[in-house]
């Protein structure tokens, strides 16, 4: 049935009243960024009435507790504060249930509470399974949940499964892991989470691109001459990191999920709705095009991979990758990659997309920078100094996110010289109000039914097919490519510089 | 002529010469390279009330640190000698703790025969390519016209003050003819935005949803300066749930069952106190405490009750407009009722 009262209100797909079970509710994403998400839903009256939420998870603990240990955190972590009155309220929707996730009885107690909870609401049961357990735990839980029949709705209800990261290891294991989820969920329920992808300015890269009558004409070969990506952490492996990335690196970490979507939106053709399989359909043909670096040698060209060692950052100093906490003194993971990706297709035919990621830069900055191609040398090419490089558009992802444009002037005098300057536009400066975040958007867009912001099943495993060579060539092959070494607090190892220097092109400076 | 410390405008900046106001300006930038200015539209704020400029320059201060923009403020008395004073300023926020962020204020006052010269004079002040508001206090005068209306991007009015809505609103709609992309933003409109966001949310539950088609009584309170609000939010549900108007005020559903309308303005209420629609065995409400943060949803049928609280709409007029600014839009939903609206006001 519809709701006449939602016409022409919002602009955005209508989340639905529904019960939201966290799976490894105990845990720091529930407690640092899924609870205070609901909660500044609730407080800026965008949480549909009636939302039920269940933290599930292993540990003993009462209900009250569960609360307490929420709201000690909510209290410092909350975007928009913590006020008594509607914390109140809010929590009172919250409850725990405890069990294992091996444990069938737990998934039959839940189902059986999930009822009771829909029996009280007259019988509507949309529910929604947030999975943000450890991954050893996904199929267990994904399995039960078939099990106990929870991933069953009654007629005009739904039930969908939200997946956090990481989805898979590599191919195999994504698709094994795709497998034991649409074997639960069909994968229009099935949304894997890439909160990258809720963060404002990558939802603005499309409205830039397709809004903006004057990039689109511009954005091809034709006028483009490379893009690169950065995303760097200042960083390290504090809190105890490095035992989960020994396991991941850099590439596994950032480049599959995060890098790879912003890629895909940066390059992805006009889709021809703004539905998610309009905007899927776009992105995976991305990923699809990327020339495979199927050869350590092709690897070795193409792709760099380094440690940082003992170096200064902010001021300080810090130990080496293989010095910190949790991390094998022999540690062949990569805190830094480097890319040149190729994307085979009639728009970006000879265009080169540089992709880079690491720990203990300088800064932290993520950031997607599209260089033009210079003007022809006719005009003012013989002037002192010529012409100083071509436009560059930035597109800041985070911190500050915004856009700006560089350009080239005239400096003011009697002659004429070129210096470029830049038009800055800050998301913070133009608009005071801060932005929701990222997991505010996606959960909300989850109980809508609203998939474009989530990851598809092709689109992950198209990623770690392209990922899968690269790290294939590292471990396995006899002919390794080197592990590079940049001195913390730098831009990384020279050997990226030689990388994109040999197409005549340097690194962007941040 | 420099402000002096006993002159009353002195909280209004530096006191500048008409024809020098762009060149004050530059000079008023070229101060401070650390501060930035930003602007993502003109907003004109108009009044004819007299110490309007002080009290808006106070509501702009607070209004730029959400809203980036060009202020223009504007006070008018015809009624003193012909004379036009102008004042610049900018008011400056710290952004995220960082940066400051000012925005520019260009104050005017015309008295006498000068007002005439209204038009030209903002019109000739604005940030080029940035779109228009205006933000009109107050009843619209003889100084609102079409053609002032076909350079506006968007008026915000405030219907609740105003003497007579029905010929006011026909002059909107007249401006609307002349001007078809002019978005009209009455704030009576926004006062129950929460409510209507509130109403929508419960009626997205099955319990409620079942019983929009047996809906027999509307019930809505008021304060009585906000009847307007009152009237609007009975529109709109009107007008979404397809609901026909009756010659005695009540309404009929599609079905043809009949709606009782009680529409109750009472002193003690908030703006908007309550929007409760009943049937039979359930009753979906919203309702908003006096002086109270937070609006109550509710829906009651038999033992299901389910209730949440959510943002209650500012009350000052200044919040209501920092709000409508920041959400933006075309507004289209307002005019879908507004006919309703202007029946009901009959």
């Amino acid at each position: 049935m519809s709701n006449p009262f939602r016409e022409d209100l919002v602009s955005r797909n209508r989340p639905e009243p529904c019960s939201v079970v966290i799976f490894g509710a105990t845990g720091d994403l529930t407690h640092r960024k899924l609870i205070p998400a609901l909660y500044n839903l609730a407080v800026d009256g965008e949480l549909p009435t009636g939302v039920n939420i269940i933290g599930f998870a292993r540990r003993e603990k009462s209900d009250a507790e569960f609360r307490q240990g929420l709201e000690q955190l909510n209290r410092k972590v909350s975007r928009n504060g913590h006020d008594p009155e509607v914390w109140g309220q809010f929590i009172h929707s919250v409850s725990y249930h405890q069990s294992e996730f091996t444990d069938e009885a737990g998934y039959a107690a839940l189902a059986k509470r999930l009822d009771e909870i829909d029996a009280e609401r007259g019988g509507k049961g949309n529910r929604l399974f947030y999975i943000a357990s450890a991954p050893e735990f996904f199929d267990d839980i994904l399995l039960h949940l078939k099990k106990a029949g929870l991933n069953q709705s009654e007629p005009g209800c739904w039930s969908r499964v939200i997946v956090e990261k990481p989805f898979g290891t590599d191919l195999k294991t994504a698709q094994h892991l795709n497998e034991v989820v649409n074997q639960t969920f069909a994968e229009k329920d099935t949304y894997r989470i890439d909160h990258y992808l809720g963060k404002e300015t990558a939802q603005n890269l499309m409205v830039l691109r397709f809004a903006n009558a004057i990039f689109e004409p511009l954005w091809n070969s034709k006028h483009i001459s490379h893009i690169q990506i950065t995303c760097a952490e200042n960083l390290g492996m504090e809190g105890g990191r490095g035992g989960y990335y020994e396991k991941s690196g850099a590439l596994r970490d950032m480049v599959q999920n995060h890098l790879l979507q912003l890629l895909s939106l940066v390059a992805m053709e006009p889709p021809t709705d703004l539905s998610a399989d309009g905007v899927r359909d776009e992105k995976v043909k991305v990923i699809r095009s990327l020339r495979q670096w199927d050869t350590p040698e092709k690897v070795a060209e193409n792709v760099v991979r380094a440690q940082y060692t003992a170096g200064h950052v902010d001021g300080n100093p810090v130990p080496g990758y293989r010095e910190e906490d949790r991390v094998s003194p022999t540690s062949e993971t990569e805190a830094y990659v480097a890319l040149r990706l190729m994307i085979d297709t009639w728009r970006w035919s000879g265009v080169p997309f540089y992709i880079r990621m690491g720990k203990r830069l300088p800064k932290k900055s993520t950031e997607i920078s599209v260089h033009f191609k210079e003007v022809p040398n006719v005009l003012f090419g013989a002037l002192p100094g010529g012409v100083p490089g071509g436009n560059v558009l930035v597109i800041r992802i985070q911190p500050d996110e915004g856009i700006s444009l560089r350009m080239v002037s005239k400096i003011p005098g009697t002659s004429l010289r070129l210096e470029p300057v830049k038009m800055d536009f800050h998301y913070a400066t133009s608009f005071g109000k801060g932005s929701p975040e990222a997991y505010e958007r996606l959960i909300l867009d989850a109980m809508a039914g609203d998939a474009t912001l989530f990851a598809r099943r092709d689109e992950v495993e198209e990623a770690w097919r392209f990922i899968d060579h690269i790290e294939r060539a590292w471990h396995e092959s006899d002919n390794k490519p080197v592990m590079a070494e940049f001195v913390a607090g730098s831009w990384g190892p020279r050997e990226a510089d030689d990388m994109i220097q040999k197409d005549g092109f340097v690194w962007r400076r941040l | 002529m420099s402000a002096t410390l006993t002159d009353p405008y002195a909280e209004l900046g530096k006191e500048v010469s008409v024809s020098q106001i762009d060149h004050e300006l530059h000079a008023l930038w070229e101060q401070d390279e650390a501060r930035t200015n930003a602007s993502l539209m003109n907003l004109v704020v108009y009044s004819e009330k007299s110490g309007s400029l002080l009290e808006n320059s106070r509501i702009i201060n607070d209004l730029t640190r959400d809203n980036a923009c060009r202020a223009i403020l504007v006070e008018i008395n015809r009624e003193e000698a012909a004379s036009l004073r102008a004042w610049i300023t900018a008011h400056c926020h710290l952004s995220h703790g960082q940066k400051s962020v000012c925005c520019e204020q260009i104050s005017f006052r015309l008295t006498g025969r000068v007002t005439g010269r209204f038009r030209n004079t903002v019109f000739s002040h604005l940030n080029s390519d940035l779109p228009l508001i205006f933000w009109w206090q107050g009843e619209l005068s003889d100084v609102f016209t079409e053609r002032l209306a076909s350079g506006m991007d968007r008026l915000i009015v405030d219907s609740s003050l105003w003497a007579d809505t029905k010929i006011s609103f026909t002059r909107i709609v007249e401006a609307l003819r002349a001007n078809p992309s002019l978005v009209v933003q009455d704030l009576a409109w926004t006062r129950c935005w929460q409510y209507r966001v509130g109403i929508a949310s419960l009626f997205d539950d099955s319990v409620a949803q079942t019983a929009l088609d047996r809906i027999e009584r509307v019930h809505i309170r008021h304060d009585p300066n906000n009847r307007n609000t009152g009237l609007q939010i009975l529109s709109w549900l009107a007008v979404q749930a397809g609901w026909k108007s009756l010659a005695n005020g009540d309404f009929e559903a599609k079905s043809g069952k009949k709606i009782q309308v009680q529409i109750e303005s009472s002193p003690d209420s908030a703006p908007l106190g309550l929007v409760e629609l009943s049937s039979p065995d359930t009753c979906v409400r919203v309702s908003h405490e006096k002086n109270a943060s937070h609006l109550q949803r509710e829906i009651v049928s038999g033992d299901y009750h389910v209730s949440s609280l959510s943002p209650a709409d500012p009350i000052p007029s200044a919040d209501l407009v920092a709000q409508q600014l920041s959400r933006g839009g075309k507004n289209s939903l307002f005019l879908k009722i507004l006919p309703t609206f202007l029946e009901l006001l009959k």
